[in-house]
């Protein structure tokens, strides 16, 4: 029959080494990737407008800072020891203060500034949580709730309630280009970065830490650089969420980022990374935030009340980091008979 | 190349040790537990850097600030915990640390064809380098660790203990390859607690005794028991008796009457590979356990108390009727009247705003209340009983503990145990970091404690403390008791002779 060359062709494709290493590095994202599609289906079935043209595009914008912070959160859950950011919630949050309270009515409204401000300012930031944690040894549990704190306290010193105005091109990256939601372009543009950045040995290092710090070391990584770069490139992430966030709500609200520190915790262990450090990557913290959103859109469609979904969200972060532990056992149990 | 050698100089875990090695030289480094091999090749590795001493590295005094720095050098390392990251493939793991924080250091075909390589001269051919680290057996780990270090270019390559989970076969795989090395200009620093291997594969030998070198010499002039005495610090001939001027010995007074056994260890089975202990030990013995780092004497012991579950085989706890219990659980352990003494108590057990008396009693509330309510008188008692048989030294005993000499607390801290009346005391290596008084002293209350009919099990890394205290000494090796050596008879070169895995304890065949 056909179907016999074809399978031989297929696999000179498939097969490809190339492609089996990225299977390989991901093969964590299987369950959240799964449950993505799952909700999305559910969601599709409960309500019908969840597929309408203009709701796709609304859809997003509500995602992407989500999606953006647990990004932000992933990195330092990664290198292990305990690493985590708290203070990404809180970081986004003043991103929205800092861009129409202090940049806009400074003139700084075109995007050729305000981006690289917004980029230096999530570099450092990140960079004072790395130094923290990676040189003065703090845990970082510690060293990023003060600066949760610091970030909190001073975004609602400068603006304790919604305020401030956004530049045009800001709100029209939550609308839509032609067809396309304009997040996706946001979206496609970190992940060019960080296919780039995943091309080199960047994740080898920093999986590595997370895995073993000891055995890091002795083989010679410079593990305290390491998580200096990933706190960094995290408040980075954090502070791009900021700036879509201000998109979203057309303006600065100091009291509007502490929730997405808890929504990103949440997210990093639906994306199947372990808490502990060393599994995992990008993808899952982005395909955790994915299904925390959509799982949210099935409870307000479900007229829960406020209140009752951050009681759903503790029984989801909990739940989850369970399944993440259920997964790991059977895998380890799987490949350890089939020797 | 030039003379390569290098010195150091450290106090407390190396004091002033010296250790030069060749160019093209496979050198081995020997010594007892706490010696400090592992400190100095921690130093050389760029793990730690050294108080004080030098270290020249072909011709030019260097200073190594991290184990990368080390590698850049030339020296390569492979550590004796066999250091993987277990969640990442082979390849990865033999690559780690190569790279830069975001450029890779090899091509992706350099680095498959150096692993494939690396690990062919160390006997796995064609291995699969895609597969999880922590699918591998023991032995294959050790290699890669092996090979993660042969990859680098190195001119010094530094193996702590890095055979021990090797068959034979691989290990003289590794021998051909290091020998081969050796041919071209490299050199070898080795440590190993098997004496074959250093006998045969070690041009120059150089032992470390408590952090000073004691020796260096050549493999044609070392004889096994040549370098037995260098490391134990006794001429290589000594005569039992010189062994017993260090301290009194129990002797006719301990051993009355044979006693009745109050433990049974039966076909015990700590690791997959090793052979099953059968021990009894009856009240009124003192036992004492050798045996080097990691040779499975502290499983042994944590078996012993129920804190953990041998691969097969049981311990049994005696009662004063004969009736027997199984141990199985460290509650259950404690119940039957086995106490065991933690190794790290001295940073863990101590309480230090508290009194010295609520210190030592902390312990015993559990037994001594009527619903709840404390009977300081009878635990008063039991203090000042202990006081007296230990000579604690202290103003009063509602004083805090803080003010009390390291000795005393040490003391206090033992008494917590001895006052709950135990059947069998455990202990692990009790008195580490004692002085001499205060260790002469603790002797006496062991021994009195034997005489009033306890046994206690005693775990040291000291042998001059073992053949001081004890009756008998079991000796561990590789997870197996190796030798059970009645103490009136044994010098301190036969203990380290078993520790090393000899079969034989007076060793007089051997040259």
């Amino acid at each position: 029959m056909t179907s016999v060359v074809s399978d031989r062709a297929r696999p000179s494709v498939l097969s490809a080494p190339a492609v089996r290493q990225i299977l390989r590095r991901n093969t964590y994202a299987a369950v959240p990737l799964a449950m993505l599609i799952v909700l999305f289906i559910v969601n599709a079935v409960v309500q019908p407008q969840f597929l309408a043209q203009h709701n796709w595009a609304t859809s997003m914008s509500v995602l992407c800072p989500t999606v953006l912070t647990a990004m932000a959160m992933t990195l330092p859950v990664l290198s292990g020891n305990g690493g985590i950011d708290l203070s990404v919630g809180p970081l986004a949050g003043f991103m929205t203060v800092l861009i129409s309270t202090i940049l806009v009515p400074a003139g700084i409204t075109s995007p050729v500034t305000v981006i690289p401000v917004v980029i230096v300012f999530g570099l450092l930031s990140g960079a004072i949580n790395g130094v923290l944690v990676a040189y003065v040894r703090l845990p970082a549990i510690i060293a990023t709730l003060g600066m949760y704190l610091f970030y909190d306290g001073l975004g609602t010193q400068v603006l304790p309630q919604a305020g401030g105005s956004v530049p045009v091109w800001l709100v029209k990256l939550n609308g839509s280009v032609g067809p396309i939601p304009a997040v996706w372009i946001v979206f496609a543009v970190i992940a060019l970065v960080w296919t780039l950045v995943s091309r080199g040995s960047y994740m080898r290092n920093l999986l590595a830490v997370g895995g073993d710090e000891r055995t890091s070391y002795t083989a010679g990584v410079n593990v305290a650089r390491l998580r200096l770069v990933t706190y960094s490139m995290g408040g980075l992430l954090a502070c791009l969420g900021g700036l879509m966030l201000t998109g979203l709500i057309q303006g600065g609200d100091g009291t509007v980022g502490p929730p997405y520190t808890i929504s990103a915790i949440t997210a990093v262990a639906l994306g199947g990374i372990s808490l502990a450090g060393g599994r995992g990557g990008l993808l899952g913290g982005a395909l955790g935030g994915g299904v925390l959103f959509l799982i949210q859109e099935l409870l307000t469609d479900a007229h829960v009340s406020v209140y009752q979904v951050s009681v759903v969200d503790g029984i989801i972060l909990i739940g989850a980091l369970a399944l993440n532990g259920t997964v790991e056992y059977l895998r380890r149990r799987s490949s350890a008979s089939k020797r | 190349m030039e003379g390569l050698s290098r010195s150091f100089g450290e106090t407390r875990a190396l004091n002033a040790a010296t250790l030069r090695v060749r160019p093209s030289e496979i050198h081995s480094l020997v010594g007892e537990n706490g010696s400090g091999k592992s400190t100095l090749i921690k130093i050389l590795s760029g793990v730690l850097r050294p108080d004080s001493g030098t270290l020249v590295w072909e011709g030019e005094a260097r200073q190594l600030g991290s184990p990368r720095s080390a590698q850049g050098m030339g020296i390569a390392t492979v550590f004796q915990e066999t250091l993987i990251v277990p969640e990442m493939t082979v390849r990865d793991n033999i690559y780690l640390g190569t790279d830069g924080l975001f450029r890779y250091g090899h091509r992706k075909g350099d680095e498959i064809a150096g692993a494939r390589q690396a690990l062919g001269d160390l006997g796995l051919d064609g291995f699969d380098l895609d597969r999880p680290m922590w699918t591998l057996s023991l032995a294959e780990r050790q290699l890669t660790t092996v090979a993660r270090a042969i990859i680098r270019p190195w001119r010094l390559l530094v193996l702590d203990e890095a055979t021990s989970a090797l068959d034979a076969q691989q290990r003289d795989r590794l021998f051909d390859y290091l020998r081969l090395a050796r041919s071209q200009g490299r050199s070898v620093l080795f440590t190993s607690h098997r004496m074959d291997e250093v006998l045969g594969l070690a041009d120059r030998i150089t032992v470390l005794r408590q952090g000073a070198t004691v020796a260096t010499m050549g493999a044609g002039e070392a004889s096994r028991r040549g370098i037995l005495g260098h490391m134990s610090g006794r001429e290589a001939h000594a005569d039992p008796a010189v062994v017993a001027e260090t301290g009194p010995r129990r002797g006719a007074a301990g051993q009355q009457s044979p006693q009745r056994t109050v433990l049974r260890v039966a076909e015990l089975t700590l690791r997959a590979a090793s052979k099953p202990i059968s021990v009894e030990v009856r009240a009124g013995e003192i036992l004492g356990l050798a045996g080097l780092e990691g040779q499975g004497q502290v499983g042994f012991v944590e078996c012993l108390c129920g804190l953990r579950r041998p691969v097969d085989g049981q311990v049994l706890a005696l009662g004063d009727n004969g009736e027997t219990h199984i141990v199985r659980s460290y509650r259950g352990a404690n119940r039957l009247g086995i106490r065991y003494v933690p190794r790290d108590r001295r940073y863990e057990g101590l309480f230090g705003p508290l009194s010295v008396f609520d210190n030592f009693a902390i312990t015993l509330w559990g037994d001594l209340n009527w619903l709840g309510v404390l009977r300081r008188q009878q635990a008063r008692k039991r203090f000042a009983d202990f006081s007296e048989s230990s000579r604690l030294v202290s103003a009063s005993p509602s004083r805090a503990i803080s003010i009390l000499s390291g000795g005393n607390q040490q003391k206090v801290l033992l008494g917590r145990w001895i006052a709950m009346r135990p059947r069998v005391l455990v202990l692990n290596d009790p008195l580490r970091g004692v002085d001499h008084n205060t260790k002469e002293e603790l002797y006496g209350l062991f021994r009195r404690l034997a005489a009033d009919g306890v046994a206690i099990i005693f775990l040291s890394t000291e042998i001059a403390e073992l053949l001081t205290l004890t009756d008998q000494i079991a000796v561990f090796h590789e997870g197996s008791l190796v030798a059970m050596l009645p103490t009136e008879m044994s010098s301190d070169t036969d203990v380290v002779a078993a520790m090393f895995g000899g079969d034989r304890h007076d060793g007089s065949a051997d040259d």
